[in-house]
C-alpha cells in the first residue's frame, strides 16, 4: 500500500510539472503564468480538485507513443470562487504546446457535461498553439465535441473564456461561443488564420497582435469583453465579474448584503443633464451614482463607445445596466452599438438577471456606411432582444428618447416593466428642428416662421408629459430619487413571471 | 440699515456676503452671468438678476446693468466682494450719484489709493515708508525699459488697476523688462479695461505682511492686526495666516499705526487693506493699499471676533465703529488655504469642468482640534466654467497655537472631497508638511525655491505609511468579509478568509496579518499591531476612524484591483493581495507607458488661440509651440527639446480636452 501511495506521489509531482521545469521557465519568461498557477488565483485557496490528471493521448504516430505527459496539455476539474461552485479547465502551454488531442479534448468535454448535470459555470482558459496535427482528424473531432458542448450550454451556465495566449484557427470557435471572452495585453492572441497566411493571401502585412490581440478585439472587433494588462489582474477580476453570474438558469443571480442606502439621493444628479439639448454629459456619472457603491463592471468598454453595458448590484443584487453614452457619437444606436447591447441584454435575459437601461438616444446613426452594412438587421437585434426578455426590465429617459430608437430602448411597447423619465427627458418622433421641417415644408424658406414652429414642436414635445398622457411612462422623477425609485422598482419585480409562447427557437435577425 | 442689498460679485464671497446679510436681517439680490444661471450664489440669495453673457467684460463688469439691477430689485446698496468693480472709482461714484450706498469705500478714497503711483505718493506723504518706484505714466516698452535701468534690476511690472498678484511681472534684464511691460499692458487692458503699468524696485527675499484696516464716516480707523501671505505662487497668494509667525509687537504696532495714518489720510471708511513688503531685518515698505475686502479676510475674523462684512454694511450704513484700537483681539491663530481648481501635478493648471464629486470637510465652530469654516460658491454637480477665477473654495482653520492650526488644517485638507476637476488639494497638504513652512522661516519666494521644478507626486512623501498599509488592508478585509457572505456557497465549503496579505505600496511590499476585532480590524505589520476601526460604508468617500486610538481621516476608493488612497497629499493606489499572489505577480513583466514624447498633448482643456508653428517646421527648445487659453488666462506651450513638426493635429479655435495632441513631432 505504501508503495502505491509512494507511486502516486511521485506521479502528481510528474503531472504537475507539466512540459517540465525549462518550459515552465519559458513560459514566465513571456510574462505568462502557467496552467496550474492560473487556476491557483482564479480559485479560493485550496478548492481546486483535478480531475484526469493522469491521462494521456492515444496517438501512436509520428513517435508519439514514447511521447506522453500525464494530463495531456489541459488542467480539468472544479473549485469555487467565494464559495461558489465552477468547473474550469487551463490548457498547459508547456504540453506539447497545449495543442488539443483527442483526450485532451475529452478531458475538456468531461468537466462541462458535469457542470451542466449540476448547474454550474465553466471557466476555459486558453492557451493553445491549436490542433494536435499529429492526430489529425482526430483532434478536429475534440474540438467539434467541444463546439457542441459550448452550444448546449449557452444560455444554460454561464461560461467565460479567459485567452492568456495563443488561440488560434478553429480553436477561437470555442471561446467565440462562450458568453464572455477576456484577454491579455501583449500575451494573447486570436484569429481564423494567423499572420503568414494573410500575407500570402491578402499581401497584408501586420502582426499577430495587431491582427489579434486583445486591443484590437476589444476596441475594434468586438470579439472579445475585456483586455487585461497581465495574467494576474485578469484572474482576480474574472473573480470579481463571476461574482456577478448566477451559476445557472435554474438560479436568481447572487446576492450579497449591501450597506448602501436604497434611499440615497444624489442631488448632483439633478444638474447631470445640461440646458444645451446639443451638449454632451457622462452616463456613467449617472450609473455609479445610482448603483451600490459606485460599483459598475463595465463589459465591452472599449468598443461601440456610444452604448455602455456592464454589471451592478442593487440593494445587493445583481442586475445588468445598458445605457446611451451622450459623450460618444450624441449616444445614437448604429451597428456596434446595437450588437454589443443586444447580446449583452440576451445574456442577462437568459440568466435571470434584471435589465436597468438608461436612454439618451437621438436615434440611429444615418449614412451609407451603416445602410450598407445592415443596420437594419443589426438594429432589428437589439429590439429583438429587448422585445424577447422576460426578467424586469426598469428603463430611465435621461433626455432624448427620438424615433424608432425610443421603441427599441426597452419601451413601455417591449413590455418594459416599469419606465421612468426625467423633467428632462424629450420623448418625440426626432428632433424639433427636423420635425419642423418635414411638418411644415411649405413654410421652410420663411424662417422667422419656423423658429415659431419649432419653438411651438419643442414646448409640445420636448417634455416627458405627452408620453406620460399615454402611460407610456409610468411617472416623471426626480433625478436626485432615481436610485430610490429603481431600488424600488426592482424589489416590486422580484417574482415577476413572464413567458414568452412555446416555441423551438426564435429566429433572431442574425 | 438696509433693508435690501445686492452683490455685485458671484462665487464664494457672494455667498459669504450673503450670509451675513441674512444674519443681519437684509435681503439679498444677487446678479449673475448666464454661466453662473445654476450658481450657488443665485440660489442663496433672495432674488437674483441676470446681467448679461458669461464673460465678465460681459456681465460682471456692465456697471449699468448692476445699475439696473438695483433698481429694479429696490437694493438701497452694494456689496462688490473682491475683484470685477470691487476697486473701481467710476462704480462706486455712479452708484452715489444714482442714491444707491456703494458698501465699500468712497470713491475718493479708492481713487486716491487705486492708483498704485498717486497711492505710493500719499502714502510717502502720510509718513508711511515707501520703496523706490516709477511714478509715472509710462509711454511705451521703450521707456520701461529705461526706468527699469534707472531704478535698477530687478524691477517689477504691475497693472496700475490690478490687485493681486494678475497682470504682475518681474523683470531680470531689458529684453524681460519690455516683454513684460508689453504683456502687462494687454492683459491690464483686457481684466480691468485700463492699461496703465507702473515699475519699481523688486525687493528680493521678501515677505508680503498686510493690515487689515476698518474706518467709519466718523473718522475712526482701527487696525486689526496683520496677515502673513509670504506663501504665494507667482504672486498668487496661496495660504494666508494671522498672525504672522515673523511680526513682534512693536512691528505689528509700527505697521498697524502707518496703514490706520494711511487710512485717515484717504478718509477711508470701510474695510481696507494695507499691503507691505517686510525684509529680513523687520523693515516694512508699503505696497498698496486695497480698497475691498480682502480674499483672506476670514483669517483675520477668526482671531479678531470680528465679522467684517457686517462692519463694512454698518459702517456703510453711517453707524460708527463699536470698536477701538485697544479692544482688538489677537486670538489663537487662524490659517486659510485657497482650494484652486488646478493640477497641481501638472504644472497648476487650470481645471474645469463638473464637479463629480464636492464634499468639503465639515465646519465646526470650536470643536477639540480648532474651528474649520469653509467658505465656497461651488457645489457639488456645479460646473467650473472657464470664463470665472480658479478659485473654487476656501478653507480656513482656528486654533490656539500656529502648529495645532496646521494640524486642524492638515485633517481639514484629508476630508476635502473633489472630484471630477484637479484640485490643488494635494499641493495645499504638501506645503502643510513643509519643514520649512512649519517652522514658519520663509518668504514670498518660498514656493518657487522649494518646487523649482514644480510640483510632483515626490514631493510628498508619507510621513507614516503604517497608516496606508493598514487602513488599506482593513479596507480590502472589508470587501473580502462582504464577499465571503454571499448566498449560494457549496455548503460545509464556504469561502474562508486567510489572515496572510502582501500590502504593495508604490514599490514596497508590507506583509501583514489582519483579525476581525470589534468595530474593525486588527492589522499586524513588522509585530506591531495597528488597531482600525471605523464606522465606513462602502459608498463613503471618507474613510474615519482610529488607529490604536488615534483619529485619522482619509479619502478611499476602489480602483481597479487597487484601493485609491487620499492623506496628507499623498494620492496612492495600494494593492493588498494574498502571499501567493504577490510571488507570481512577479513573474508579471514590467510595462513601459506609452511613449507620448513625440507629442505635444494639450495639458488643461481650453481653447486653441494660436498656433506658432508648421508641418515640416524645425523648432528649436524653448520656442513657442502653440497657446491655449483657459480661465482668462493665456498658456503658452513651448517646446521642450529641438524637433521636427511632423503633423498638426489641432486647428486655431478649436476646443481641446486634457492630453489631446495638438502636434506631432518626427
Amino acid at each position: 500500500m505504501q508503495d502505491i501511495i509512494e507511486e502516486l506521489n511521485r506521479r502528481r509531482e510528474a503531472a504537475c510539472m507539466g512540459g517540465g521545469q525549462k518550459r515552465i521557465d519559458a513560459q514566465h519568461a513571456r510574462g505568462k503564468l502557467t496552467a496550474r498557477e492560473r487556476i491557483e488565483l482564479l480559485l479560493d485557496d485550496g478548492s481546486f480538485e483535478e480531475w484526469d490528471m493522469f491521462k494521456e493521448h492515444r496517438c501512436t504516430d509520428f513517435g508519439m507513443a514514447e511521447n506522453t505527459v500525464p494530463g495531456d496539455g489541459v488542467v480539468t476539474g472544479y473549485g469555487t470562487i467565494s464559495g461558489r461552485l465552477v468547473f474550469v479547465f487551463s490548457q498547459d502551454f508547456t504540453v506539447f504546446g497545449g495543442s488539443l488531442s483527442e483526450s485532451h479534448a475529452e478531458k475538456i468535454c468531461k468537466i462541462m457535461d458535469h457542470a451542466m448535470k449540476v448547474g454550474a459555470p465553466v471557466i476555459g482558459i486558453n492557451d493553445s498553439g491549436g490542433a494536435r496535427i499529429q492526430e489529425g482528424v482526430a483532434s478536429l473531432g475534440g474540438y467539434a465535441e467541444v463546439f457542441q458542448r459550448n452550444v448546449m450550454a449557452s444560455g444554460v451556465i454561464p461560461q467565460i473564456s479567459l485567452v492568456m495566449g495563443p488561440c488560434a484557427g478553429g480553436a477561437v470557435y470555442s471561446p467565440a461561443m462562450t458568453d464572455f471572452i477576456f484577454m491579455v495585453k501583449d500575451t494573447s492572441y486570436m484569429f481564423v488564420t494567423g499572420p503568414e497566411v494573410v500575407k500570402t493571401v491578402t499581401h497584408e502585412e501586420v502582426s499577430a497582435e495587431e491582427l489579434g490581440g486583445a486591443t484590437t478585439h476589444t476596441s475594434k472587433s468586438g470579439v472579445a469583453d475585456l483586455a487585461f494588462e497581465d495574467d494576474v489582474e485578469m484572474l482576480m477580476m474574472t473573480r470579481r465579474m463571476f461574482n456577478y453570474l448566477p451559476l445557472s438558469n435554474r438560479e436568481k443571480p447572487p446576492v450579497r448584503p449591501s450597506t448602501d442606502p436604497a434611499d440615497r439621493s444624489e442631488h448632483s444628479l439633478d444638474t447631470l443633464v445640461p440646458e444645451n439639448p446639443n451638449k454632451p454629459y457622462d452616463m456613467k456619472e449617472l450609473i455609479l451614482k445610482i448603483v451600490d457603491d459606485g460599483d459598475f463592471f463595465e463589459i465591452q468598454p472599449d468598443y461601440a463607445r456610444n452604448i455602455l453595458i456592464g454589471f451592478a448590484r442593487m440593494e445587493g443584487q445583481t442586475v445588468g445596466i445598458v445605457a446611451n453614452q451622450p459623450l460618444v457619437l450624441a449616444g445614437c444606436l448604429d451597428i456596434k452599438s446595437s450588437i454589443k447591447a443586444g447580446r449583452f441584454v440576451r445574456f442577462c435575459d437568459a440568466f435571470n438577471i434584471p435589465v436597468v437601461t438608461f436612454v439618451d438616444v437621438p436615434g440611429f446613426m444615418p449614412g451609407t456606411a451603416q445602410e450598407y452594412g445592415g443596420i437594419i438587421k443589426h438594429g432589428a437585434k437589439l429590439l429583438y432582444a429587448y422585445a424577447e426578455c422576460t426578467v424586469p426590465k426598469v428603463t430611465v429617459i435621461t433626455r432624448k428618447a427620438y424615433g424608432g430608437a425610443y421603441d427599441v430602448m426597452s419601451s413601455k411597447h417591449l413590455r418594459g416593466d416599469v419606465n421612468f423619465a426625467w423633467p428632462s427627458a424629450e420623448i418625440a418622433v426626432m428632433g424639433p428642428k427636423g420635425a419642423v421641417e418635414i411638418i411644415f415644408r411649405e413654410e421652410k424658406n420663411d424662417p422667422q416662421k419656423i423658429a415659431a414652429r419649432e419653438a411651438e414642436y419643442k414646448a409640445k414635445f420636448a417634455n416627458p408629459f405627452v408620453a406620460g398622457h399615454r402611460g407610456f411612462i409610468d411617472d416623471v422623477i426626480q433625478p436626485h430619487e432615481t436610485r430610490k425609485r429603481v431600488c424600488r422598482s426592482l424589489a416590486m419585480l422580484k417574482d415577476k413571471q413572464l413567458d414568452n409562447p412555446w416555441r423551438k427557437h426564435g429566429n433572431i435577425p442574425l | 440699515m438696509f433693508t435690501k442689498i445686492l452683490i455685485a460679485n458671484r462665487g464664494e464671497i457672494a455667498c459669504r456676503v450673503i450670509k451675513t446679510a441674512r444674519k443681519m436681517g437684509i435681503a439679498t439680490v444677487a446678479v449673475y452671468s448666464e454661466a453662473d444661471k445654476d450658481a450657488l450664489h443665485v440660489e442663496l440669495a433672495d432674488e437674483a438678476v441676470c446681467i448679461g453673457p458669461a464673460p465678465s467684460k460681459e456681465s460682471y463688469l456692465v456697471m449699468d446693468k448692476i445699475i439696473a439691477a438695483c433698481k429694479q430689485t429696490g437694493a438701497q446698496a452694494v456689496h462688490p466682494g473682491y475683484g470685477f468693480l470691487s476697486e473701481n472709482e467710476t462704480f462706486s461714484r455712479r452708484l452715489e450719484e444714482e442714491g444707491i450706498v456703494f458698501i465699500g469705500p468712497k470713491h475718493y478714497s479708492v481713487a486716491a489709493m487705486g492708483d498704485k503711483i498717486a497711492s505710493k505718493k500719499l502714502a510717502g506723504e502720510a509718513g508711511v515708508s515707501t520703496i523706490p518706484g516709477y511714478n509715472e505714466a509710462i509711454a511705451g516698452p521703450e521707456q520701461a525699459v529705461q526706468i527699469a535701468k534707472d531704478i535698477g534690476y530687478p524691477v517689477m511690472i504691475k497693472a496700475s488697476a490690478g490687485g493681486g498678484g494678475k497682470g504682475l511681472r518681474v523683470a531680470f534684464n531689458d529684453q524681460e523688462a519690455f516683454e513684460g511691460f508689453s504683456a502687462c499692458q494687454t492683459e491690464a487692458r483686457n481684466s480691468f479695461g485700463d492699461d496703465r503699468v507702473f515699475i519699481e524696485k523688486f525687493v528680493e527675499e521678501p515677505r508680503h505682511i498686510e493690515i487689515q484696516v476698518l474706518g467709519d464716516a466718523h473718522g475712526n480707523v482701527v487696525y486689526l492686526n496683520e496677515r502673513e501671505c509670504s506663501i504665494q505662487r507667482r504672486h498668487q497668494k496661496v495660504i494666508e495666516e494671522a498672525p504672522s509667525p515673523f511680526l513682534d509687537v512693536a512691528t505689528r504696532k509700527a505697521m498697524g499705526e502707518q496703514a490706520v495714518a494711511l487710512a485717515k489720510a484717504v478718509n477711508y471708511q470701510s474695510a481696507g487693506t494695507v499691503e507691505f513688503v517686510v525684509g529680513r531685518d523687520r523693515s516694512f515698505y508699503f505696497l498698496e493699499m486695497n480698497t475691498r475686502l480682502q480674499v483672506e479676510h476670514p483669517v483675520t475674523e477668526f482671531i479678531t471676533g470680528l465679522d467684517l462684512v457686517e462692519q463694512m454694511i454698518r459702517v456703510a450704513a453711517g453707524e460708527p465703529l463699536q470698536i477701538r484700537q485697544q479692544d482688538v483681539q489677537l486670538n489663537g491663530w487662524a490659517m486659510e488655504c485657497r482650494i484652486n481648481a488646478e493640477d497641481p501635478f501638472r504644472g497648476f493648471l487650470p481645471s474645469t469642468g463638473r464637479l463629480v464629486k464636492f464634499v468639503p470637510p465639515a465646519e465646526n465652530a470650536a470643536g477639540a482640534q480648532g474651528a474649520v469654516r469653509v467658505d465656497t460658491g461651488v457645489f457639488e454637480g456645479g460646473e467650473i466654467s472657464m470664463f470665472y477665477d480658479s478659485m473654487i473654495a476656501k478653507l480656513i482653520v482656528h486654533a490656539p497655537t500656529r502648529d495645532q492650526a496646521i494640524a486642524c488644517m492638515r485633517e481639514a485638507l484629508n476630508g476635502f472631497v473633489i472630484r471630477g476637476i484637479a484640485s490643488n488639494v494635494p499641493f495645499q497638504a504638501a506645503l502643510m508638511q513643509h519643514p520649512r513652512f512649519r517652522s514658519g522661516q520663509f518668504t514670498t519666494n518660498f514656493i518657487a525655491e522649494e518646487y523649482p521644478h514644480g510640483f510632483s507626486a515626490a514631493d510628498v512623501p508619507h510621513e507614516n505609511p503604517a497608516v496606508l498599509v493598514s487602513v488599506a488592508a482593513a479596507i480590502h478585509l472589508r470587501y473580502l468579509e462582504r464577499q465571503s457572505r454571499i448566498v449560494g456557497q457549496l455548503p460545509g465549503h464556504e469561502f474562508k478568509l486567510s489572515r496572510h496579505y502582501v500590502v504593495q505600496l508604490r514599490d514596497a511590499e508590507y506583509a501583514v496579518e489582519v483579525d476581525a476585532i470589534e468595530g474593525g480590524h486588527r492589522v499586524v505589520l513588522n509585530g506591531k499591531p495597528y488597531d482600525v476601526l471605523a464606522d465606513w460604508k462602502f459608498v463613503d468617500p471618507i474613510f474615519r476612524g482610529t488607529i490604536n486610538g488615534e483619529e485619522f481621516v482619509l479619502q478611499a476608493e476602489r480602483v481597479g484591483l487597487k484601493y485609491r488612497l487620499f492623506h496628507w497629499g499623498v494620492r496612492v493606489d495600494v494593492g493588498v493581495v494574498s502571499r501567493r499572489a504577490a510571488a507570481l505577480m512577479k513573474l508579471m513583466p514590467k510595462k513601459a507607458p506609452p511613449d507620448l514624447s513625440r507629442f505635444l498633448l494639450s495639458p488643461m482643456p481650453g481653447l486653441l488661440t494660436h498656433l506658432a508653428v508648421q508641418v515640416g517646421q524645425d523648432v528649436k527648445a524653448g520656442e513657442t509651440l502653440a497657446k491655449i487659453e483657459a480661465m482668462k488666462m493665456e498658456n503658452v506651450l513651448k517646446a521642450e527639446q529641438d524637433c521636427k513638426v511632423a503633423e498638426i493635429l489641432a486647428k486655431p479655435g478649436e476646443s481641446l480636452s486634457v492630453d489631446q495632441a495638438i502636434i506631432r513631432f518626427a
